[in-house]
C-alpha cells in the first residue's frame, strides 16, 4: 500500500471514529443542556423620567431617577444524589428586594431560608403642620396652620422565614415552616373625635409557625399539625390633642394577640373512584394585654383593666366523591365552621346618670352549617351536565347590651338577624361543539332569608336590612367559549351576567334595593409565523347598585328620602407581540389600557320641603361628580443574544395615568383641606403621571 | 485502492451511524425513557426533554417516575401497527386538544401528588369542574409558571377575566408588582369556599393583616364575620380596596338619625361639619377611624363607636 493510500484509509477511520465520537459528544452536551437546571445572573440600571406616585405605590420606584436592576437564579443538581441547592433573588437592588435559598436532598431532607420587603408608598402628598408624625403623640395646630411641611407617608414590611423537611420513610414526612415579619411606618388615619389629620404610627411584629406530620400512600393521606401565629403592637395609645393642649383624645390601637390551631386533614380511596375527605381544625384566639388608659381619662368603675378575650373557632369537615359509572360522578360535603367568642360579656361605658347610652363589649358567635350535593353526568363524549345543591343555615349570637326604658337593646344600632340561611341550586352544561369548539353555560340560582330582626334601638335604625344578612335572590349566568379555527388561532368568549334582589318591605324598606352585574371578555392567541405571536383581549364589566335610604333632619336639612344608583363601568384592553427579529434578536411588546368610570347619581326627595343638601357655616355640598381613571402602560423590550448564553436586554416602559378622582377636592376643584379654624391639612393627589422608564440588563445564562 | 477507500468509508459512515443509532437508544432523562426519546429527542419541537430540569427529572430519587408512569405503557403508540393509517397517541395525553377524560388525565398526578394541600382537591370546584391538573401547571419545562408568583397570573387569567381587570385597579394588592399572586390566598386544590388558604376568609386576611384579629373592646361584628362585606380583596377603585365609598358602604347597613344616614355630596369649602364630610376625604372614616375595633376603655358613647 503507498503511503498515499495509508494516508486516505486512517483519514476515512479517523473521521468515522471522530464522527461517531464526536456526535455522541455533541448530542451529550446538546441533551446536557436541555436536561440541567439553568442558572442566570442578570445585571444592569434603569432610570424613570418621573415621579410615579399611583403605580409606584408597592414597587419601590415611584420617584424619578436611577434604579439598580440585579436578579438572579441559581440553580445547582447533584445528579448522584439528587441534592438541590437553589438561590432565587429577585430585585436585589430596590426596596422590593427578595430572596429565597433552598437546599433539598430530593425525596429525604431539606431546608430553606427566605426575605421579602414590601413597601407600600402612600400615593398622596400632606402638607401639614401637624406635629410629632410617626410617634405616639400627635400636636394639631389651633389656629389653622399657614406654614406646612410636605409629608409622605408609607409603611414597610421586613420578612423573614425559615423552613424545614424531613422525610420519615415509610410515607411519613415532617415539615415546620417559621416566618417573622415587622412592619413600621405611617398610615393616615383620623384623629376621631374631630375630622383632623391624624398619623398612626406603625410598629408592630407578625410571626406565624407551622408544624405539620404527614403520611401519603396510594389510598391513604393524612396530615395533623399546629400552626400558631403572634401579633404584637409596640405602640399602644395615641395622644393626640390641639397644639394648645385642649381637645385632647387618645386614640386605642390594635393590641397584641395570639392564636393556636391544631388540625388534621386526611382522604381515603375506598376505590380506585371513591373517595372520603375530612379535616377539623380547632384554633384558640386570645388578646389579653392590659389596656391602656390616657393620663386623665375618666373610665366606668367597673370596666376591664383587661379584655380577656377569647375566640375558639371549630371546623368538621366531611366529604364524599364517587364515580359511579363513566358517565356519572357525584360528589357530597357537609362543612360545620363555628366561631364562638368566649370573651366576658362587661360594662365598658356608665355615665353617672344611669344606663341611657350605657357600653357593653359584644362577644360574636356565629356558626355555618353548609351541606352541598353535586352530581355530573357525562353524556355523550364531549358533552356534560353538571347539577348541584347547596344550603347554608347561619346562626348567629350576639348578646344583648343594655336594655333603655322600651326594653330594646339601648346600643344595637343595626338589625341584628339570629338565622340566615342560604340554598343555591347550580347548573353547568360543557360541550365539546366540534373538533375546534368547546363551550359551557353555568347558571345559579339562590335564596337567602332567615329568622326575624331583632330591633335596634330607635325606628329609623330598625328600617334597614344589612347588606350581608338581608333577604336576597341571586341569579347568575355564566357562558364560555373557546374556539380554535385554526392551529395558529385561540379565541375565546365569556359573558357573565348577575342580578340580586334583595328583600324590602314597608315596616323595613331601606337599604340595597338590587344589584346588577356584567362582563364579557374576548380573548385572542394567534401564532403569526413560527416566530412571532400575538395575544390581545377586552374585557368590558359592569356593576349597578340601587341603594334606599332616608335622611334624617340633621343640622338645617329636613327628613328626605334618598335613592343612589350606584356604577362602575370598565374598559380594559391587553395586547401582546413576541417574536424573533433576526437569529439573535428578540423583541415585542405589551400594552394595557384601562379605563373606569365609577357613576355616584342620588335622588333626594324632602319629605317636608327644605334643600337637598344641607349648608352649615356657609358651606353648601353639590351632587357628587362621576370619576373616571384612565391608565395607559406600554412595554416594549428587545434581547440581543451576544453569545449563546448571554443577552443584552432592554426594556421601555411608557405609563400615563389620568383621575379626576374628588375623594381629595372641594366642589370647586382646590385642594382638601382639614378643619376649619384648626389643622389646615392640604392633602394633594396628582391627577396626571406621566413617566418612561428605560432600562438596559446583561444576562447570562449557565449551568 | 480507491475500491478499498470507498468500502473503508462505507464502514466507517456504517459504523458511524450504529454507534449514533446506539446512542439515541440509551436513556436521555427518566430511567426507561430511551424507547420515547428515540423519536421526543433533542430535535423535538416541543421540548419535552426539559423535565430533567425539574424535580420529576431528578433520578437520583426512587420515586422519580419514568415517561409511562404518566402517559402509559402505551403500546400501540410505540409499536405501530402495520396497519394504522397514523401513529396511535399515547394512552394518557395531557394536551388541551387531548381526549383522555380529566379524571385519568388528574389520576396520573395524584398516584403520586395526592398528599398535602391536594388531600381535598376532588372536593374542590375545579376538580369538579373538569379543571385537571395540566390545565395549569407545564410538566416538561424548567420554568412552571404557575409556581412562579410573577407568572402565575397568566394562568389563572385564562379564566378568571374578572379578577385580570381588578388587579389593574388603582386600589389593589401588590400582584401586578410580583409581591404576592393568586395563591398567597388561595389554595387552588382545596375544597373549602373560595379555596383559601385558610378555613375562611378572615383566617387568611389575618396572614397579614393580624392586627385586624382583635377581639377588641368595641368590636365591628363585619370585621369578625368577614372582610369581603366591605372589601374586595382583588382590586378596586376606591382606596384600602373598598367595594363601595364612603357614606354609601356603611349606609347599606347603618340608617341612623342624624348624620349617619346624610345624603352624599361634595362640600364647597373647608369644614368640620359631620353632614358635609361623608362622601370627600375619609368619609365616615375621619371620624371612626379605628371603624375594625376599638380598645378605649374611656367612659363615653363616643369611644363606642369606634371613635377612640
Amino acid at each position: 500500500m503507498s503511503k498515499m493510500q495509508r494516508t486516505l484509509r486512517l483519514t476515512a477511520i479517523s473521521a468515522a471514529l471522530a464522527s461517531a465520537g464526536g456526535l455522541a459528544l455533541a448530542q451529550d452536551a446538546e441533551v446536557a443542556e436541555l436536561v440541567t437546571p439553568e442558572s442566570f445572573v442578570s445585571i444592569g440600571a434603569g432610570y424613570w423620567t418621573k415621579d410615579r406616585p399611583q403605580w409606584g405605590i408597592y414597587d419601590g420606584m415611584n420617584k424619578d431617577g436611577g434604579y439598580g436592576l440585579l436578579d438572579a437564579r441559581i440553580a445547582n443538581r447533584d445528579n448522584p444524589t439528587g441534592t438541590w441547592f437553589t438561590l432565587d433573588a429577585r430585585n436585589i437592588a430596590l426596596e422590593t428586594r427578595e430572596f429565597r435559598v433552598d437546599w433539598l436532598r430530593q425525596g429525604d431532607i431539606g431546608a430553606f431560608l427566605e426575605y421579602s420587603r414590601i413597601p407600600r408608598d402612600n400615593p398622596y402628598t400632606f402638607l401639614t403642620g401637624v406635629q410629632g408624625i410617626g410617634t405616639a403623640t400627635l400636636r394639631v395646630p389651633t389656629p389653622s396652620a399657614t406654614t406646612l411641611g410636605e409629608v409622605h407617608l408609607g409603611t414597610v414590611r421586613d420578612r423573614t422565614g425559615v423552613g424545614f423537611f424531613k422525610s420519615l420513610g415509610g410515607g411519613l414526612g415532617f415539615r415546620v415552616h417559621l416566618q417573622n415579619e415587622d412592619k413600621t411606618g405611617t398610615r393616615h388615619w383620623g384623629r376621631g373625635g374631630a375630622a383632623e389629620f391624624a398619623v398612626e404610627p406603625i410598629d408592630s411584629n407578625t410571626r406565624q409557625l407551622e408544624a405539620i406530620l404527614s403520611y401519603a400512600s396510594k389510598a391513604f393521606q393524612i396530615q395533623g399539625g399546629y400552626y400558631g401565629s403572634w401579633y404584637t403592637n409596640d405602640i399602644k395609645l395615641v395622644d393626640t390633642a390641639l397644639t394648645t393642649g385642649a381637645s385632647q383624645f387618645f386614640l386605642s390601637q390594635p393590641l397584641s394577640n395570639q392564636a393556636h390551631q391544631f388540625f388534621v386533614n386526611g382522604g381515603y380511596n375506598f376505590t380506585p373512584s371513591t373517595r372520603a375527605t375530612f379535616k377539623v381544625a380547632y384554633t384558640q384566639a386570645t388578646q389579653d394585654e392590659t389596656i391602656p388608659v390616657g393620663a386623665g381619662v375618666a373610665t366606668f368603675a367597673g370596666a376591664p383593666t383587661n379584655l380577656d378575650g377569647q375566640i375558639d373557632t371549630t371546623l368538621l369537615q366531611l366529604g364524599l366523591t364517587s364515580r359511579l359509572s363513566d358517565s356519572f360522578s357525584w360528589l357530597a360535603s357537609l362543612r360545620n365552621y363555628e366561631s364562638d367568642e368566649k370573651t366576658p360579656q362587661v360594662r365598658i361605658v356608665q355615665p353617672a346618670g344611669g344606663c341611657g347610652t350605657c357600653v357593653d363589649n359584644t362577644p360574636l358567635t356565629f356558626k355555618t352549617l353548609t351541606g352541598k350535593l353535586e352530581g355530573t353526568y357525562r353524556m355523550t363524549r364531549g358533552l356534560s351536565l353538571l347539577g348541584g345543591l347547596e344550603h347554608a343555615k347561619q346562626d348567629r349570637k350576639v348578646p344583648f347590651g343594655n336594655l333603655n326604658v322600651a326594653g330594646v337593646d339601648n346600643q344595637r344600632y343595626v338589625p341584628w338577624r339570629a338565622e340566615v340561611d342560604e340554598t343555591t341550586y347550580r347548573m353547568q352544561l360543557r360541550r365539546a361543539l366540534a373538533e375546534t369548539v368547546n363551550g359551557s353555560i353555568a347558571y345559579l340560582h339562590s335564596k337567602r332569608d332567615g329568622s326575624e330582626f331583632t330591633a335596634t334601638n330607635e325606628l329609623q335604625s330598625d328600617q334597614i336590612n344589612p347588606i350581608h344578612i338581608a333577604d336576597r335572590d341571586r341569579d347568575k349566568v355564566r357562558l364560555m367559549l373557546d374556539w380554535a379555527p385554526s392551529e395558529a388561532l385561540n379565541l375565546t368568549f365569556s359573558a357573565e351576567a348577575a342580578q340580586d334582589d334583595y328583600g324590602y318591605s314597608a315596616a323595613r324598606p331601606y337599604g340595597l334595593r338590587d344589584g346588577e352585574a356584567t362582563l364579557f371578555s374576548i380573548d385572542a392567541v394567534y401564532s403569526i409565523t413560527d416566530r412571532w405571536q400575538f395575544t390581545g383581549w377586552y374585557t368590558r364589566d359592569n356593576q349597578k347598585a340601587t341603594q334606599f335610604g332616608q335622611r334624617a333632619v340633621n343640622a338645617n336639612v329636613l327628613a328626605a328620602e334618598k335613592e343612589a344608583r350606584l356604577e362602575d363601568i370598565g374598559d380594559t384592553f391587553g395586547a401582546g407581540l413576541r417574536g424573533t427579529l433576526l437569529p439573535r434578536l428578540k423583541a415585542g411588546f405589551d400594552v394595557l389600557y384601562s379605563k373606569n368610570v365609577n357613576k355616584y347619581p342620588e335622588t333626594i326627595t324632602p319629605l317636608a320641603g327644605g334643600p337637598l343638601l344641607p349648608t352649615v357655616g356657609g358651606v353648601s355640598a353639590v351632587p357628587l361628580p362621576e370619576i373616571e381613571n384612565r391608565l395607559v402602560r406600554l412595554k416594549l423590550f428587545a434581547g440581543y443574544a451576544l453569545q449563546k448564553n448571554s443577552e443584552v436586554r432592554v426594556d421601555y416602559i411608557h405609563e400615563r395615568w389620568k383621575t379626576d378622582d374628588w375623594s381629595w377636592m372641594f366642589a370647586n376643584g382646590t385642594a382638601f383641606t382639614y378643619g376649619t379654624t384648626t389643622d389646615g391639612t392640604q392633602v394633594l393627589q396628582s391627577q396626571r403621571q406621566t413617566a418612561d422608564f428605560l432600562g438596559v440588563r446583561y444576562i447570562y445564562r449557565f449551568f | 485502492m480507491n475500491a478499498l477507500v470507498k468500502v473503508l468509508l462505507l464502514a466507517s459512515l456504517l459504523a458511524a451511524g450504529n454507534v449514533f443509532g446506539q446512542a439515541a437508544r440509551q436513556d436521555k432523562v427518566l430511567k426507561g425513557d430511551a424507547q420515547c426519546t428515540r423519536c421526543h429527542d433533542e430535535t423535538e419541537e416541543y421540548p419535552v426533554l426539559a423535565i430533567g430540569k425539574t424535580k420529576h427529572g431528578t433520578i437520583a430519587d426512587g420515586r422519580t417516575p419514568t415517561c409511562t408512569s404518566c402517559h402509559g405503557e402505551s403500546n400501540l403508540h410505540v409499536n405501530r401497527p402495520p396497519d394504522a393509517k397514523e401513529r396511535p397517541k399515547p394512552d394518557v395525553t395531557f394536551s388541551k386538544a387531548s381526549k383522555t377524560p380529566m379524571e385519568q388525565r388528574t389520576a396520573a398526578c395524584l398516584s403520586c401528588h395526592q398528599g398535602g394541600n391536594r388531600i381535598q382537591w376532588q372536593m374542590s370546584a375545579h376538580a369538579s369542574r373538569d379543571v385537571s391538573c395540566t390545565s395549569c401547571h407545564q410538566v416538561h419545562t424548567g420554568h412552571d409558571k404557575v409556581r412562579d408568583k410573577v407568572t402565575q397570573t397568566e394562568t389563572c387569567f385564562n379564566c378568571h377575566k374578572e379578577q385580570r381587570v381588578q388587579v389593574n385597579r388603582p386600589s389593589h394588592h401588590p400582584i401586578i408588582e410580583g409581591k404576592m399572586s393568586c395563591s398567597s390566598c388561595h389554595n387552588v386544590h382545596g375544597g373549602n369556599p373560595k379555596q383559601l388558604v385558610r378555613d375562611s376568609v378572615t383566617e387568611t386576611c389575618f396572614t397579614c393583616h393580624m392586627e385586624k384579629r382583635g377581639p377588641f373592646v368595641h368590636s365591628h361584628p363585619p370585621v369578625q364575620e368577614d372582610c369581603a362585606i366591605c372589601h374586595q380583596p382583588h382590586g378596586t377603585t376606591i382606596a384600602n380596596l373598598l367595594k363601595a365609598r364612603p357614606p354609601f358602604l356603611c349606609q347599606e347597613c347603618h340608617s341612623h338619625t342624624s348624620h349617619p344616614s346624610q345624603a352624599a355630596g361634595l362640600p364647597t369649602g373647608r369644614t368640620t361639619s359631620n353632614t358635609l364630610l361623608g362622601a370627600v376625604g375619609r368619609g365616615c372614616l375621619s371620624c371612626h377611624t379605628n371603624i375594625h375595633g376599638s380598645n378605649s376603655t374611656q367612659n363615653s358613647a363616643t369611644s363606642g363607636r369606634f371613635r377612640r
